[in-house]
């Protein structure tokens, strides 16, 4: 058989799956609840930690997003994707977490943190193990994924969900627009800016 | 070649730049796409930001996937086993967990002295504090243990609780305690016995059945007539007002000079 009928006779196995675990849940089983999130609990972890650029934070919100996952299930009635329907609670939840932590200057200390270490790479140890610490080379090894997330947060809530749920995490034009029920034009002229904002910020690293 | 640099070629640079993205989302049908390739082979200033924005998306698609702690489905699980719970004990649950448990205790403690007073209305703590059973014995002097409780003269097994009413002049104090009995015959005494046989110028028994709702004003009534003994705070604690059965009493009066004569009716 063609690989790519497998993949797709995979995916409708897994989709059956999905839907009777959440036929389950709506009846309040809680065991259900927990495979279930077991298929997504990885992908939202990744979005609230990219998102939030906490681990801590990330697993704590992930929490919440499950929690008002089964408190909501019963009006789950599956006219849309069951991951784009978590998706808009994640995306809710995490608009919420980012005012709450805003408010008591979260993200303030995170990038006095992120400022010092960029300003003191000799005091870092993942700097100090490299083999080849010379300043033309720190971009490349410190991390350049931390620098991308340093990015990310600096950019304002709504740009940084369009560019992980997008460029992170491969979402298409039209999934984008039902999670944030805007129209795909919309999304995409947000979507390039977004990525010309990240561009910048970048660029400005490196300089 | 660089496009930007010429006005005639601007509207040219910014229709190819503004295919970028579209580009890169794999969105340009085959013939934009071969264009703005060619294009990108001749002009530098269009390849750089072209390179710049690829290397942007590169960057993000290449982040690493975190791994959730393996305790995460774990802990809502518990989470939502906890909130069902709290749901089941309402706002008991928003207590301060001291608070909760002493309302607790104390509902316990109100539950079961109702329960004993039900049981066991004869019961007395003073009684067990000084160690004495119910079985008393009539008292003549403040100096002796007070004379709380008598059997019926039917000899039925039910202590019936004694007042005694020791006063100075006994005739006046009988009296008093006549006239006011007849007052109350009807709904506030329901059966009224004097014990003839025991009556003497000097003491007076009388068996009364009150009915409960009526018994404390029936304590004030004979509040007047003299002072009461010890056995007062036993028999004010028959006194409630809830209560709708009969109460039956025995009420003994006499004169402070007969005390003898009460020491030969307790045996």
């Amino acid at each position: 058989m063609e690989p790519a009928v497998l993949a797709q006779q995979n995916r409708f196995a897994k989709r059956e799956e999905e839907q009777l675990l959440v036929e389950r849940c709506r009846q309040g089983d809680r065991d259900s609840f927990a495979q279930l999130m077991r298929l997504h609990e990885k992908q939202i972890y990744n979005f609230t930690y990219r998102m939030l650029g906490d681990e801590e934070e990330a697993e704590d919100l992930t929490q919440d997003i499950f929690m008002a996952a089964f408190r909501g299930i019963r009006r789950f009635r599956g006219e849309a994707k069951f991951s784009t329907w978590l998706y808009r609670i994640a995306l809710n939840q995490t608009r919420n977490r980012i005012k709450y932590l805003a408010r008591r200057n979260f993200f303030a200390k995170q990038s006095r943190r992120a400022h010092y270490k960029e300003e003191s790479p000799w005091e870092n140890p993942e700097f100090l193990a490299d083999t080849n610490p010379t300043p033309e080379q720190w971009t490349l090894t410190k991390s350049m994924a931390t620098q991308v997330q340093e990015c990310l947060n600096q950019l304002p809530p709504q740009t940084r969900q369009i560019l992980v749920l997008r460029d992170v995490q491969g979402f298409s034009y039209e999934e984008l627009s039902e999670m944030l029920s805007l129209n795909p034009g919309t999304v995409k002229s947000r979507l390039h800016r977004a990525r010309a904002a990240l561009q910048q910020c970048l660029a400005d690293k490196v300089e | 070649m660089e496009c930007g640099k010429y006005q005639s070629q601007f509207n040219d640079y910014l229709n190819y730049q503004s295919q970028f993205n579209d580009y890169l989302d794999g969105e340009l049908s085959p013939r934009e796409r071969e264009r703005l390739q060619s294009h990108l082979r001749k002009c530098l200033s269009c390849y750089r930001k072209w390179n710049s924005l690829q290397k942007t998306k590169e960057l993000l698609s290449r982040l690493p996937e975190l791994n959730p702690p393996s305790h995460l489905s774990a802990v809502v699980v518990a989470r939502l086993k906890e909130r069902r719970l709290r749901r089941l004990i309402g706002p008991f649950a928003y207590l301060p967990r001291w608070l909760s448990l002493g309302a607790a205790a104390a509902l316990l403690l109100v539950i079961s002295l109702t329960l004993w007073q039900v049981l066991l209305p004869s019961f007395s703590f003073r009684s067990l504090l000084s160690g004495q059973n119910d079985t008393f014995t009539m008292n003549a002097t403040p100096s002796e243990p007070a004379a709380k409780f008598a059997t019926t003269r039917e000899g039925a097994q039910t202590p019936v609780p004694v007042m005694v009413l020791r006063v100075k002049d006994f005739s006046r104090a009988d009296r008093e305690l006549q006239s006011m009995l007849r007052s109350f015959s009807g709904p506030m005494v329901e059966e009224m016995e004097p014990i003839g046989a025991l009556n003497s110028s000097s003491a007076r028994l009388i068996d009364l059945r009150v009915p409960g709702q009526h018994f404390s004003h029936l304590l004030h009534e004979l509040h007047k007539i003299g002072h009461l003994d010890q056995s007062q705070v036993e028999i004010h604690r028959l006194a409630n007002p809830q209560r709708k059965k009969a109460i039956a009493i025995r009420i003994v009066v006499v004169g402070i000079r007969s005390d003898v004569e009460i020491r030969h009716l307790k045996h």
